[in-house]
């Protein structure tokens, strides 16, 4: 006889069940902290034995996009307060405000890029370390579209039935990555000024 | 994902309103989330890699013995790579880069760290599953299309990635540099992404069990030193293993996209490539960040596991606990500061290569307590000389003779001359390969009642064990001479060199040994996959351990235990307790019931506790005199 028992059968609370999940994500944030500070390392040291860094005045758009990130993760913040208040249409405005800045950083990432080709800092470059940026970016990129994913995540979930544990528990996911990223690309976008 | 299944026979009424949960043949044995099955998946596949990677080491072994002679049956199994009935040196580099690819990564880290992190971090910390059961699932899957994907390369027209399993640059970036640069590196790429991505999320899973969901009563320093192990394996897999994707990125950009992270100053023939300022050295220091780190993630696990049955089967507490545990913890630390051991030869600033030096001599220091506290456990021991236990000894012998080497190789002025001979092959099979690969089987002989509810013939495994112990070291230890000799690791005909030819000999006794220990797997194998099905029902507790795995019912659930998770209030290693009924206290009985066995450091320091104690021994000495005077 197969059959399932309910969570109260067996002494786990839905408090509890989420935290070792938010740990996973933890995890992961270091994990990936780890990754870009491989490739950071090679900079420094290709730098090093080089004597050159990437040379280049960064475009004006990493300005900006650092300027729209830091607003998706103020209007993320805004979001998670919102639905500690119970305000859940406040909620979702902001963490529509969130989604809408990280497809606009998208965009301004591509125009960054853009412009570096236009000057004839291309992907394909002897100088290992210019190639580097765009390499650094562009991984960035994908961990914006997975925020994005996450954060949809949290949005749907405003929509859907279920307990306000559930709603906190998305919310909370969707901050810890995308307030990393944020910092993350924070980082990354000092490190670039630094080291030219 | 908020219910547990459970199999129950008795009282199914109280529980009929929650509702069927219908299990199909997918969800139970293809796409489960529960994380023994996941283990057993985890195993056999390894299993399987296992038995592919010596088949490869066997080919390789035979052009070694004998470099002039025709094996007609070669080339009709693999045709155009054996023609006339010989392997060809592109195929001998592949199957040399593709043995240790599979060795390392695929049995000794998923197949090992895989199979009993997942089995046994819930069942010995008290949870009912892993953090994320379908994280876990999804690493399965990572894992088992990077196998396809690495075998896939075996059926392509340019053969297997032949790079060697360090697959260092500009071999492994210039797609066309030799046959196996081409598609065969590409997919060896695609499949170690997919690798990496799997480790890093089984590991992720694994280090949030332990931290959060242990059963009331597991503080981290009553958990068995298995759990630590994999504890620390895990974590070391987290923090390596990202460099390895930075690193591995980088080449791919390298080969498709036409940058110059590692490549500078080539010509290809008569053409000068266009690639400037990179270096190749950029990519043994990130491969080799996560490589050393690779080597402990290899071995931890096996060490952990060998704690345990030592401890079971020598029916004593391990000795040192807290030793033991720190130990790891040593290994862990330092294994990140001693990468540059393997590139002492890459013209690396002789200060540097010191300091690398120094850290490599140091790690000996936490390997020697391990290898000592085993001894120790073993010394007077009431040994039960089960397969496990063999196992679980034979891992101490070759960690003890491979290790020695290993402080050769970890001077720098030494190394200059033994660098990438024979005498590192011989140095890694013995402190790595068979020391994990004993572990493992160790692992398997003890735990195989708890995954498959029957026990193993003894009879198969004392067999197994003698015949892989001897040929595995008539296998290596020859290795050393050769190395001593100069003889280089990876060359295809080195007897093509005068002062080599004298090794012949010694390479055809090694090669025969081969044979013999991969015949003597078929002990295993039939053992293994026949007992699943008709070996004698296990008993609860085979071993007589204290771990809270024997605890569960031997029919599995989903979910473990069918009542409450049981707490624990004792370290795992109360054998032979002086004054004990049993020979063994399981880490779930009490204090209370274990009056006349109970030490006054058993309670840490707890007054009340001790008072009673010592209330009832006066008490009961009481009673003895009287006792006596009648």
């Amino acid at each position: 006889m197969v059959h399932t028992l309910n969570k109260q059968d067996i002494n786990v609370d839905a408090g509890e069940d989420t935290k070792p999940k938010k740990f996973i994500m933890w995890l992961f944030v270091v994990s990936s902290t780890i990754m870009f500070g491989g490739w950071t390392s090679f900079y420094i040291v290709f730098a090093a034995s080089k004597g050159k860094g990437h040379g280049l005045v960064l475009p004006d758009a990493f300005m900006y996009s650092t300027g729209i990130i830091l607003a998706s993760s103020v209007c993320l913040f805004l979001a998670a307060r919102g639905l500690r208040k119970g305000d859940i249409s406040l909620s979702r405005i902001f963490l529509l405000a969130t989604m809408v800045l990280g497809v606009a950083f998208g965009y301004v990432q591509f125009d960054a890029w853009k412009s570096m080709v236009n000057t004839g800092a291309v992907l394909t470059n002897n100088n290992a370390a210019i190639s580097l940026i765009y390499i650094v970016s562009g991984f960035h990129l994908l961990h914006i579209f997975a925020g994005l994913c996450i954060v949809l995540n949290a949005f749907v979930g405003t929509y859907k039935e279920m307990s306000l544990e559930q709603r906190k528990y998305r919310m909370e996911i969707a901050s810890i990555f995308w307030h990393f990223i944020d910092i993350l690309w924070i980082y990354l976008y000092v490190f670039l000024l630094l080291n030219s | 994902m908020s219910t547990i299944s459970l199999h129950d026979t008795h009282n199914h009424d109280s529980h009929d309103d929650h509702g069927h949960h219908k299990e199909t043949f997918l969800t139970k044995y293809i796409f489960s989330q529960d994380h023994k099955m996941i283990a057993k998946q985890f195993l056999i596949t390894g299993i399987i890699m296992a038995v592919i990677a010596m088949g490869l080491s066997i080919l390789f072994r035979l052009q070694l013995a004998w470099p002039d002679k025709s094996f007609p049956i070669l080339e009709t199994f693999l045709g155009k790579w054996a023609e006339g009935g010989r392997i060809k040196p592109d195929f001998y580099l592949a199957l040399v880069t593709i043995h240790g690819t599979i060795m390392v990564f695929f049995v000794l880290t998923a197949g090992l760290s895989g199979t009993f992190s997942n089995l046994l971090i819930p069942l010995q910390l008290g949870a009912r599953d892993m953090a994320s059961p379908f994280l876990n699932m999804l690493s399965y899957w990572f894992f088992f299309t990077a196998c396809v994907i690495m075998m896939g390369s075996f059926f392509i027209q340019t053969g297997p990635a032949s790079a060697g399993w360090t697959v260092y640059p500009p071999l492994s970036a210039l797609p066309t540099a030799i046959s196996g640069s081409g598609l065969g590196m590409t997919m060896w790429l695609i499949s170690m992404v997919l690798f990496v991505a799997s480790s890093l999320m089984g590991g992720i899973n694994y280090v949030s069990t332990v931290l959060n969901m242990r059963t009331k009563g597991m503080d981290l320093w009553k958990m068995p030193l298995t759990i630590w192990a994999f504890f620390l394996t895990a974590i070391l897999g987290i923090l390596s293993f990202p460099v390895l994707v930075a690193g591995v990125v980088l080449l791919i950009f390298d080969r498709s996209f036409g940058t110059s992270f590692y490549l500078s100053d080539i010509v290809m023939g008569t053409q000068v490539l266009p690639n400037e300022g990179g270096s190749p050295i950029l990519w043994q220091h990130l491969f080799w960040f996560l490589g050393h780190p690779e080597v402990y993630i290899v071995i931890m696990p096996a060490l952990g596991i060998s704690s345990e049955v030592i401890s079971v089967n020598s029916r004593k507490p391990i000795f040192g606990y807290h030793a033991m545990i720190y130990s790891l913890i040593g290994i862990t630390i330092l294994s990140f500061i001693v990468w540059g051991h393997h590139m002492f030869v890459t013209g690396m600033n002789p200060l540097l290569g010191g300091v690398f030096m120094i850290t490599t001599l140091i790690i000996a220091v936490p390997s020697a307590v391990k290898t000592f506290n085993y001894l120790a456990t073993l010394w007077r021991g009431n040994i039960k000389f089960t397969p496990a236990m063999l196992f679980a000894i034979g891992l101490v012998s070759f960690f003890i003779s491979g290790g020695l080497t290993g402080i050769f190789l970890g001077n720098a002025s030494l190394d200059i001359n033994l660098h990438d001979t024979y005498f590192v092959v011989a140095h890694f099979h013995l402190v790595m390969g068979s020391a994990a690969i004993f572990g493992m089987l160790a692992g398997v002989y003890h735990w195989f009642p708890k995954m498959f509810g029957r026990m193993m013939s003894s009879k198969l495994g004392y067999l197994h064990f003698w015949l892989t112990f001897i040929a595995a070291y008539l296998v290596f230890f020859p290795l050393h001479f050769l190395g001593l000799d100069g003889v280089p690791r990876r060359y295809y005909a080195f007897t093509e060199f005068e002062f080599m030819q004298k090794w012949l000999t010694v390479n055809v006794f090694v090669t025969w040994a081969a044979i013999f220990g991969a015949l003597a797997q078929v002990a295993f194998l039939w053992n293994f996959f026949y007992s699943i099905f008709r070996g004698k029902k296990a008993p609860q507790n085979p071993w007589g351990a204290n771990t809270l795995e024997w605890t569960t019912p031997v029919e599995h659930l989903h979910g473990n235990w069918p009542g409450e998770i049981p707490t624990v209030y004792r370290w795992p290693y109360d054998y032979s307790k002086p004054g004990a009924e049993e020979d063994f206290i399981p880490q779930t009985v009490p204090f209370s019931q274990t009056m006349s066995s109970n030490m006054p450091h058993d309670f840490e320091g707890d007054v009340e506790s001790e008072r009673i104690q010592r209330e009832w021994e006066a008490n009961n000495k009481a009673a003895d005199d009287t006792e006596k005077l009648d």
